[in-house]
């Protein structure tokens, strides 16, 4: 049987959590997140009882990441202020990085731009809860990730061609995988039990005009990883910045001084929170 | 000028903003240069982070930065609105040197 079939792929990447590099707080996380019933204070005694995820928790939510005024200082704090899907995410986000760390070079300061400039957008925006925009963009290419673990011996033939031809990372994934990122860390966000906002803007990121309950947000960080790329931070894959989405980008309708005014504030967050996760 | 985290301070560096409280009036000056009771002052006053002076210009030079952005556009730059991302940003980038 072909190992890069589809169907072979979409059930390698359902398997991941099975995988021995997976660490043990992530399984036991996932196991949370599959059951409907678990409760916000579930998730607070799951954070409360480990001292280490208890003190990532704390410095990523007060890290430009999420940028609270003032500071959080307790578990119970966070979690009455957050909410459960904001705490599942931070709780995702908390337990990816490792592995995103892991995996490849430059994917972690990637994915930091981009949640970081997707909450500024959706500030600018006006959306409700722009913290739920750095959760999207903090885990938006976690499709990579996927792709990585199950085949890296692909992925870096992937990365050759894209270097070589110089076209974006997703299409030399689609060349060869026949599916691209996005649609590898939607499979990835379902069965992992996502919020339904973050499946849908994870598929979606790179095809914006298509995601039918969250276009606004998918427009974010499809926008937001078009910025960072454009300015340099970190690495995802390629060196290639790909076209924006016209329907995104009409859709976003963001002035030029906007866009300036969130590259500034980018900027000014990424020296302090290069310093705290970028060792 | 670096923004970091108040737990990040340490004696001797210089403040490049003044720290106001919630109306706006200065509590502790800027281009003073913190002491140990300051920064524990600064800790009490909850706030998450202060401006301080120092470097922060990159490590490239303007002319890597920009060749460098030349070449990240090349692929898509045809397509709609992506000279005016380029165009942003290479000014964004060329404010950090001045
Ligand atoms: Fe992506
Ligand atoms: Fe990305």
């Amino acid at each position: 049987m072909n190992e890069l079939d589809i169907r072979t792929i979409r059930s390698s990447i359902e398997k991941i959590n099975t995988l021995p590099t997976i660490p043990n707080v992530l399984k036991k996380l996932l196991k949370m997140l599959e059951n409907p019933a678990t409760s916000l204070n579930d998730i607070g005694h799951f954070i409360s009882h480990d001292p280490i995820i208890t003190t990532k928790v704390l410095r990523m939510i007060n890290s430009p990441i999420y940028g609270f005024p003032g500071r959080i200082y307790s578990v119970n704090q966070a979690v009455i202020l957050l909410g459960l899907n904001v705490v599942k995410g931070l709780l995702l986000s908390v337990s990816v990085y490792d592995l995103m760390k892991k995996v490849m070079m430059g994917l972690w300061e990637h994915s930091l731009a981009c949640a970081i400039t997707s909450r500024l957008m959706a500030k600018k925006k006006g959306l409700k809860e722009p913290e739920e925009s750095s959760i999207a963009g903090l885990l938006h290419d976690i499709g990579k990730v996927a792709l990585i673990l199950q085949f890296q011996g692909y992925y870096e033939t992937a990365m050759s061609t894209a270097d070589k031809k110089n076209i974006p990372i997703m299409d030399a994934e689609k060349e060869l995988f026949n599916i691209n990122h996005a649609t590898a860390g939607e499979w990835m966000a379902e069965k992992w039990s996502f919020p339904r906002n973050l499946i849908e803007i994870i598929g979606y990121h790179h095809k914006p005009h298509i995601s039918r309950n969250f276009p606004v947000e998918t427009s974010i960080v499809h926008l937001a990883d078009i910025l960072v790329r454009g300015r340099g931070f970190g690495f995802a894959g390629d060196r290639t910045v790909p076209p924006v989405n016209e329907t995104a980008w009409a859709l976003l309708n963001l002035s030029n001084n906007d866009i300036k005014e969130i590259l500034k504030e980018l900027e000014e967050s990424m020296g302090m929170a290069n310093e705290l996760f970028i060792e | 000028m670096p923004k970091i985290t108040v737990d990040r301070l340490v004696v001797g560096m210089c403040l490049a903003e003044p720290i106001t409280n919630e109306h706006g009036l200065v509590l502790i000056n800027e281009g003073i240069e913190l002491t140990e009771a300051l920064i524990e002052k600064i800790k009490n006053l909850r706030i998450e982070s202060v401006k301080i002076k120092g470097d922060s210009k990159p490590e490239e030079t303007k002319e890597e930065m920009i060749l460098a952005l030349e070449e990240r556009f090349k692929y898509a730059i045809s397509y709609p609105h992506m000279d005016t991302i380029k165009k942003i940003i290479k000014e964004h980038i060329e404010r950090l040197y001045e």
